[in-house]
């Protein structure tokens, strides 16, 4: 009986040698695997859609391959609505290798103005990240980072405004009005598109009606004039100094208006 | 009297053995540990407390091996080499739980799937309890064909 037991003894000391070095070059892999995220860029597709590329680097030096990488965002408003989720999967990255891998997310700008368009237009604000990203290291532990951020979000048509109307005579019928027009684009892309103004009196009649082109390159600020054409007569040039505008966007990305906006 | 001084003298020479093989043993999986610490110190780095218990764990197994080798070729030994199988089995148990861990900082959480080195290590910890049972019955059988006066029979 002594013969088994003392193979019985050997066979188990030899897997728990081979298990523990299994460990200690496991964690040993583990310290050189290293990540690093490089710029993220936005773009606008053409079917009206931002698209976010975050290039993630990953050099792994050790001596385990990792499989199974998956890398998974969520973006959700301050209120919790989900508005955009990608994955990207990576079967294999071997070792000793450098992998560069593009994690794409598709936002909507429908979803982004979904529950409050004005508050995502107008003034710069925050959505949430959650990333989660999932390995297998070693071929034998699977493993599972998770985090979240708040990733800032900068309005296309930050602190838009319409200034006061100035009345000019354009020609026997009618008058000039002038109307400035400023904002801000604090949005990661460039922004093109069509702005068109109604001008109502008080008595919420419409007056006239204005529509301009615009292209804000990001982080650039917009200032230009609005012409309106009102029929020159005692009543509608008294009406018009004060009543309100109805003003519409256009864009590829989205579609917006009216906004009211009161003056006088 | 002179066969009584020489059995003394053995006795004396059995324990300094004994002694000798326990505390090299000791030795050699202290360092066993001193060198995979600082190995390991990554991984466990990230989950607090755990570098402290395993510190504990190395302490307590270590003087149940001392034990063990202290009181070889008694039944003693088995009880002290039982006792360190179990105590393996119960730190692991305890301290890995379903085998999923979890700990966070500042704004991360990391998740190790252990399931399967624990698995692995709790079958070999069942296959240690076996050998020192298994040991522990060959020892008193024997000891019980000794005093007997029996002995198992020869082949031919």
């Amino acid at each position: 009986m002594n013969v088994p037991i003392r193979a019985l003894g050997i066979a188990t000391s030899i897997f728990w040698i081979l298990l523990i070095a299994f460990i200690a070059l496991s964690a040993y892999s583990f310290k050189d695997l290293n990540f690093d995220l490089g710029e993220p860029q936005f773009t606008t597709a053409p079917d009206g859609q931002l698209l976010f590329s975050l290039p993630l680097h990953i050099y792994n030096r050790g001596y385990c391959s990792l499989k199974e990488f998956n890398l998974s965002t969520v973006f959700s408003d301050d209120e919790g609505a989900e508005i955009s989720r990608a994955n990207t999967f990576v079967p294999v990255i071997p070792r000793g290798e450098n992998v560069t891998i593009f994690h794409n997310v598709t936002l909507s700008m429908d979803s982004v103005l979904e529950n409050d368009a004005e508050q995502y237009l107008f003034n710069d604000n925050n959505l949430t990240a959650s990333v989660t990203a999932g390995l297998t290291f070693a071929e034998l532990l699977p493993t599972q980072i998770s985090t979240n951020f708040t990733f800032p979000w900068g309005a296309p048509f930050y602190n838009f405004a319409l200034g006061q109307p100035s009345y000019g005579r354009f020609d026997l019928t009618h008058s000039a009005v002038s109307v400035p027009m400023s904002f801000e684009n604090h949005a990661a892309f460039d922004l093109a598109g069509d702005i068109r103004v109604e001008l109502f009196d008080s008595g919420g009649s419409l007056l006239g009606e204005s529509q301009t082109q615009f292209y804000v390159p990001q982080h650039s600020s917009y200032d230009g004039n609005l012409e309106f054409h009102v029929p020159l007569s005692a009543a509608s040039v008294s009406a018009a100094h004060n009543g309100h505008f109805n003003v519409y966007f256009s864009t590829p990305l989205f579609e917006y208006g009216p906004l009211v906006i009161p003056y006088g | 009297m002179v066969e009584e001084k020489k059995k003394r003298k053995n006795i004396v020479k059995d324990i300094s053995f004994r002694v000798v093989k326990a505390t090299l043993k000791a030795i050699l999986v202290y360092l066993i540990y001193f060198l995979l610490a600082p190995v390991l110190a990554p991984l466990f780095g990230l989950i607090p407390g755990i570098m402290e218990s395993i510190e504990a764990f190395v302490a307590v197994y270590i003087a149940l091996m001392l034990l063990s080798d202290l009181t070889e070729r008694t039944i003693f030994q088995y009880f002290f080499s039982t006792a360190r199988a179990l105590f393996f089995m119960a730190y692991l148990l305890f301290s890995m739980g379903n085998g999923v861990i979890s700990t966070s900082y500042e704004n991360f959480s990391l998740t190790v799937n252990l399931t399967l080195f624990y698995t692995i290590a709790m079958t070999l910890s069942l296959l240690g309890f076996a050998s020192t049972i298994l040991q522990a019955i060959n020892f008193m059988s024997e000891r019980a064909e000794a005093t007997s006066g029996l002995q198992p029979p020869q082949k031919a």
